[in-house]
């Protein structure tokens, strides 16, 4: 008792956080202690390779192995019509259709449910039924949460990501590596119309809930960071590595300093809203525009007897500015996403509306980095390099219109009053001017500044309700300078070269201009989403009991000591993402491994092998079958890590195929059937519920991807951040996943049946049980409405002659089989005594017996 | 195999137990396997001094500093320089001293300092158990309400209504454990901070409305309440000759009962929230009838709140009306938005605690009042107060608290806790001792932890105690 309770004390120091740090912290793990947990633990070790104890279906082999140990025998195979119910939903998470359900009935054969389970597998609904299992890892959601529950601009689309990813069956460690690195692979994945498909991966990084206006931006990015290597570690590898935020973890061979070697990679990295399909700069396309530039400069020159000269611009620095970024340096390393700004700053004239009535030539003076070089439609974010804030003020010589300009500090985007009202401006002149940033609040910490020409909304944009950005907008930067001086340096002494404007200009400049005009126009602008982008490469500090505000030795980046091969990691100038994501895929390969087929396992069979699935660590729970375990992680890497292949294999055991029902004797010694004695029997997940209503009533639209569907309005609850936008009542038939997943307005009737708020990984949802849920069947007008057209189609159709068979035709997609006889009269009486009102009303019935909402 | 064919009862034994009736289904049997709200997890570490908890929940952060917390320096130094070094604020303007908008007087026999704002509230003082030396750890709304409710500051975590309700079960057999009255404005944050997040979802608060129906799908949409019943009862047939059928499944038998559960609450809501048993006295000295809106909405709050203790449920956490001015969260306009925000509480909250004193509830209640910090004793802008998790104030009364009591105090302007801070993991161990849950030993595994409310905090302040 006494260990129970010192235990459960370590247990709940684990959770201490930042804050406050009353409580006791555990003393550091010393090399012998931390290399006897590596010895001692399973999940630290390489896969055993032992094949499967017996012939036959190596899953049956182990579970068999097992179950004869123990005296026991696996259940007879369900019926037909209860084996098919499941695998739909199990694999689709869609009713069978009553074509299925006759076709596999008259013919059960091993052949016919492998074709059955091949044409599943192959459907789009099954990737979006997987999708979903996807995303609860990630806690995807579309907006930010806290008070005012702003948008992420266009989050969806990697929601659309990983259905496409999960309908081409994209190789597992192809899924991780975009996940940590997909903006940095050599070789990127290409999808539909060329998409770059791997940088999509990245936005399950901000799917983290983010404060508005936090009193301190660096407590913020130090929780924000604790989550991402929380869902990270999760994920992926099934461990708890968040737990060494404050202090080695408790219990695993995981390090703070491992914590702080994440959030190395992390912190190293940015948020920004990435092109799907970026052009190349240097390829012909782009240079044609950048060329249609030049030879437009030209041809004025001609027309004006003589060329505009490049101008340069040196500043004249005081006391104490220091250039941090500049375009007249090549040796700045500036971070730039998307197309616009070109391969390199620009100098000269540029014209930024051939097109116009009287077009123009304007010249900044000296070389800007400008997102306008190859017309202003192209859209992008440049940053500086992170730097201290060692000086009260950040000047910024730029121009442009409709354009933005940022201080991030502590890695935070959310800048807008109140606190960060400061760190956010608005640029709109076309000539070189200065904007000054007052960080006096923010002495000390590290900062970026970023220039922002795109349509998309930032993280809490002040103009976000207001307007969309125009195709017009542009940002041109020179350079950054950090000062102790309020006012910016003197402006140059050379003057810029005037605007030179034509009303009716001469033959060879319009002709330039005409030119300059198509190839822009030839250039198409890339939809955006959220995703990562490399900034400075820096160690983080070990913080002193995970406190922000005391740093401790700098953690080198690197993967977890425990998994390997190599101590040092060699991140190069970057963020190191990329390395990370190759350990990750090679040294951690077991552990990934195991964790994905668990997961799966855990989809077929209610619970997992490792019950806790998202905890294969010390304090989860021990592996119920730990040779089949491995034997299916070790398959599943011998056969190139393919997720399709990993559930066929499990769905044609005869372990999943078997009977649900109770056997008193096998009850008595496997209670808890943990050896799979029988099937478990599971409740239909949320979206599961509401789609088989759309699907058995005819309404479900089968459509997949697009923006989310929003909620119908009196659905809403009244809260800040309320959505103006609403949807209709039935979702337009959509199935669930589409529906928007807004943090504070989460779907009531997902909600009442477990869908999880989007906060940490999910990997195994609340199965509740609450009066909610049959209030929702019995009472909410969606469901009304769907039986109602549910009788209707029944009613209305021809092929179904008399009322036995539409009886038949009812139960059938109801349970996926007929009625019985004695449910049959039962039928006949309730519709004899039930009016105009009596078919529907009976479908509703259906809808509120527990089978509707059960597998078995 | 077990077809459907198997042992096939008759019809008529089949029709007979469908028209048996729905509520007569036998459910105690099938509870006993089950989630069910009744039972919880009948935590009892100890004799528990109170049965349920009424929280009042004042969301924004309410001004102690014009509502209990006198400090004769605020009245002195109003409008001049504020003396102690600031802590960085959510807005960037933060100003001079700003003495208290209202005169305070001691109340009662015991002779707490309530200010005018709250003149029926300051008849209760002899009942009252102030702390004036609050604590938490955010300046965000939607943190610190977070904290408040769940002990901590992010999105995620089971709230206190929820550990109470998992720990304890409900008394009603046809109410949940944990009720939300909302009076209309729901706090930055959320419903999330009345989940049961990883807890078992009967433990979830239930957000009743105060408009339209009190819970989302508690009527019957069938005119005919027959048309339901006929449905209900043959849904449940079938149930049955699939337990027939296949045996007995202890998940699907307590989903039976709660689909029993759920038919009982569409009777059991209505009756609540009808208040025609109460009589126009009551209603009118709860402020049922009050000229001002918000205040009838509060009031009917309140009454509502004593009907569900009455009744056994476990935790009733009140939301404020909307008086607006932005719930409590004064940064400007101090004086009108306070006077309109007192107004719609204090006489529902006065008349609360005497008709719980008057029918023994009080004894076995913990009304519980406050929000999630305080505010500045500087101004922000001309006339308000920025947020102040520092050092404010919460009231506590009946469910074995002292009553007539003041505990702690802040510093001479009020700003920060210098004498007995209580933290809100303290605040939380308290109640659920006095509940008869030690907080140390009531934990739920979830993500490879056992987690508790008060994470690895929390002492129980015995001083607070009768």
């Amino acid at each position: 008792m006494a260990s129970f309770l010192a235990r459960a004390q370590w247990l709940a120091a684990v959770a201490l956080t930042a804050a406050t740090a009353s409580a006791q912290v555990p003393p550091p793990v010393g090399a012998d202690e931390f290399a006897q947990r590596r010895a001692a633990h399973w999940a630290w070790q390489p896969l055993r390779e032992d094949g499967p104890p017996a012939a036959g279906h190596p899953v049956d082999a182990f579970v068999d192995h097992k179950l004869a140990a123990a005296g026991l025998r696996r259940a007879p195979p369900a019926p037909p019509h209860t084996q098919l119910r499941r695998l739909w939903f199990d694999l689709v998470g869609l009713p069978p259709t009553p074509a299925a359900v006759a076709r596999f009935v008259a013919d059960p054969s091993d052949a016919a449910w492998a074709r059955e389970v091949d044409e599943l597998l192959a459907s789009v609904h099954h990737a979006e039924r997987q999708a979903r299992h996807w995303l609860d890892l990630v806690r995807y959601a579309e907006t930010l949460g806290h008070e005012f529950d702003f948008e992420v601009p266009n989050a969806w689309r990697y929601r659309d990501y990983v259905i496409r990813a999960c309908r081409d069956d994209v190789p597992f460690d192809q899924f991780l590596r975009e996940h940590v690195a997909g903006d940095l692979l050599p070789v990127k994945r290409l999808g539909d119309g060329g998409a770059d498909e791997s940088v999509q991966a990245t936005a399950a990084f901000w799917f983290v809930e983010q404060t508005h206006s936090p009193v301190d931006a660096g407590k913020h990015e130090a929780d924000r960071v604790d989550n991402q290597i929380d869902v990270l570690g999760k994920a992926f590898l099934g461990l708890t590595i968040a737990c060494a935020r404050c202090h080695d973890h408790k219990f695993d061979a995981i390090r703070a300093a491992d914590y702080y070697a994440f959030a190395g990679f992390v912190q190293s990295s940015r948020y920004v809203q990435a092109p799907l399909c970026p052009l190349d700069v240097q390829a012909a396309p782009f240079q044609r525009a950048l060329s249609a530039q030049r030879q437009l400069a030209a041809a004025w020159a001609k027309a004006h007897g003589a060329a505009p000269e490049p101008t340069t611009a040196p500043l004249a620095l005081r006391d104490g500015d220091r250039v941090v970024a500049s375009a007249e340096d090549p040796t700045t390393g500036w971070f730039v996403v998307n197309d616009g700004f070109g391969p390199q700053p620009w100098r000269g004239p540029l014209c930024l509306d051939p097109a116009a009535a009287a077009p123009e030539l304007r010249q900044l003076p000296g070389a800007f980095w400008h997102s306008a070089v190859a017309g202003r439609r192209r859209e992008g974010t440049l940053s500086s390099p992170t730097f201290p804030l060692t000086a009260r003020y950040v000047h910024v010589r730029a121009a442009g219109e409709h354009a933005r300009l940022k201080v991030v500090v502590d890695g935070f985007h959310l800048v807008r009053a109140p606190i960060y009202g400061e760190l956010h401006k608005g640029v709109g002149h076309p000539d070189a001017h200065w904007v000054t940033f007052d960080c006096g609040a923010w002495s000390g910490r590290q900062a970026f500044v970023q220039a922002i020409d795109q349509r998309a909304h930032d993280l809490a944009d002040p103009e976000r309700d207001r307007r969309a950005y125009p195709d017009e907008a542009w940002i041109a930067v020179q350079s950054v300078v950090l000062s102790p001086h309020a006012e910016p340096p003197p402006a140059a002494a050379e003057p810029p070269l005037p605007p030179h404007a034509w009303t009716e200009p001469p033959v060879a400049v319009a002709a330039a201009l005409a030119a300059l005009h198509d190839a822009e126009a030839a250039l198409p602008v890339s939809p955006t989403l959220p995703a990562m982008a490399d900034g400075s490469g820096r160690d983080v500090a070990v913080a002193v009991r995970g406190d922000h505000r005391r740093p401790g030795e700098p953690a080198p980046r690197r993967f977890l000591q425990a998994l390997a091969r190599d101590g040092a990691m060699a991140t190069g100038p970057g963020s190191g993402r990329q390395q990370l994501a190759d350990a990750m895929v090679t040294d951690g390969a077991p552990l990934v491994a195991r964790v994905l087929v668990n997961r799966l396992w855990r989809q077929l069979f209610e619970r997992g092998i490792v019950r806790s699935v998202d905890n294969l660590g010390a304090l989860g729970d021990p592996p119920t079958h730990p040779e089949l375990l491995d034997w299916l992680a070790a398959d599943f890497l011998r056969h190139g890590w393919l997720q399709k292949r990993a559930l066929r294999q499990l769905v044609t055991s005869a372990t999943y195929r078997q009977d649900s029902a109770r056997r008193a004797d096998a009850d008595a010694s496997d209670p808890a059937n943990l050896l799979l004695h029988r099937q478990n029997v599971q409740r239909l997940d949320a979206e599961s519920v509401r789609d088989a209503l759309l699907a058995i009533s005819g309404r479900l639209d089968p459509t997949p991807f697009g923006p989310p569907i929003e909620l119908a309005q009196e659905t809403i609850i009244r809260a800040r951040g309320r959505p103006e936008r609403a949807g209709p009542i039935d979702g337009a038939g959509r199935r669930s996943i589409y529906l928007a997943v807004r943090r504070n307005f989460l779907p009531a009737m997902l909600l009442a049946f477990d869908l999880p708020t989007p906060f940490a990984t999910v990997g195994m949802r609340n199965v509740s049980n609450v009066p909610a849920q049959s209030l929702t069947l019995a009472n909410d007008p969606f469901v009304h409405e769907a039986c109602a057209r549910w009788a209707n189609a029944v009613c209305a159709d021809r092929a179904l002659t008399g009322l036995e068979d539409r009886l038949a035709a009812a139960f059938t997609h109801a349970f996926a089989r007929p009625p019985a006889a004695d449910e049959v009269a039962a039928c006949r009486d309730f519709l004899a005594g039930g009016g105009a009102v009596a078919w529907p009303d009976l479908l509703h019935g259906l809808v509120l017996a527990q089978e509707f909402l059960y597998l078995r | 195999m077990n077809g459907h064919d198997g042992s096939q009862p008759t019809r008529r034994a089949f029709l007979q137990r469908a028209w048996n009736g729905f509520a007569a289904l036998p459910v105690c049997h099938l509870l006993a396997g089950g989630d069910g709200a009744g039972r919880g997890a009948q935590v009892r570490h100890h004799a528990p001094r109170a049965k349920s908890v009424i929280f009042l929940y004042m969301d924004g952060g309410p001004s102690g500093h014009d509502l209990f917390d006198y400090k004769p320096r605020l009245v002195a130094e109003h409008g001049k320089p504020f003396p102690l070094p600031k802590e960085p604020t959510q807005f960037n303007d933060a100003g001079d001293t700003l003495g208290p908008c209202a005169k305070f007087a001691q109340r009662g026999a015991s002779g707490q300092w309530i200010s005018d704002l709250l003149p029926q509230l300051a008849g209760q003082a002899d009942r009252l158990c102030v702390v004036r030396s609050m604590v938490a750890d955010f300046s965000e709304h939607t943190n610190a309400n977070y904290f408040l409710h769940t002990g901590h500051g992010l999105q995620g975590r089971p709230g206190m209504g929820a550990w109470i309700a998992y720990g304890l079960g409900c008394e009603a057999d046809d109410l949940p454990a944990y009720v939300v009255l909302n009076g209309g404005l729901i706090p930055p944050g959320g419903i999330d901070c009345f989940h049961s997040s990883f807890l078992p979802a009967h433990s979830q608060g239930s957000v009743f409305q105060m408009r339209g129906d009190a819970v989302a799908n508690i009527a019957p949409r069938e005119r005919d309440p027959q048309r339901q019943r006929r449905k209900l009862q043959f849904g449940r047939a079938l149930d049955e000759a699939a337990r027939r059928r296949q045996g007995p499944e202890p998940a699907i038998d307590a989903a039976v009962a709660n689909a029993e559960l759920a038919f009982r609450m569409q009777a059991a809501v209505p009756e609540l929230t009808s208040l025609r048993g109460e009589s126009p006295a009551l209603q009118a000295m709860y402020g049922c009838d009050d000229g001002y809106e918000p205040t009838r909405t509060f009031g009917r709050q309140c009454l509502l709140a004593r009907r569900l203790v009455e009744r056994g449920v476990r935790f009733v956490q009140l939301t404020c009306a909307d008086t607006r001015h932005d719930r409590w969260d004064q940064h400007g306009d101090l004086p009108r938005g306070l006077a309109d925000n007192c107004r719609m509480v204090d006489r529902p909250i006065a008349a609360l605690l005497a008709d719980l004193d008057a029918r023994g509830l009080l004894d076995e209640t913990i009304v519980l009042w406050g929000g999630e910090f305080g505010r500045t004793p500087f101004a922000q802008g001309g006339s308000g107060r920025d947020h102040n998790p520092f050092g404010f104030t919460m009231w506590m009364a009946g469910g074995g608290f002292r009553a007539g009591h003041s505990h702690g105090a802040t510093d001479d302007y009020g700003y920060k806790a210098v004498v007995d801070p209580v933290t809100v993991h303290d605040l939380h161990a308290t109640i659920l001792w006095q509940l008869g849950i030690d907080h140390e030993r009531m934990t739920y595994r979830f993500g490879g932890r056992d987690l508790r409310l008060t994470d690895v905090y929390g002492t129980v302040q015995r001083s607070l105690l009768a």
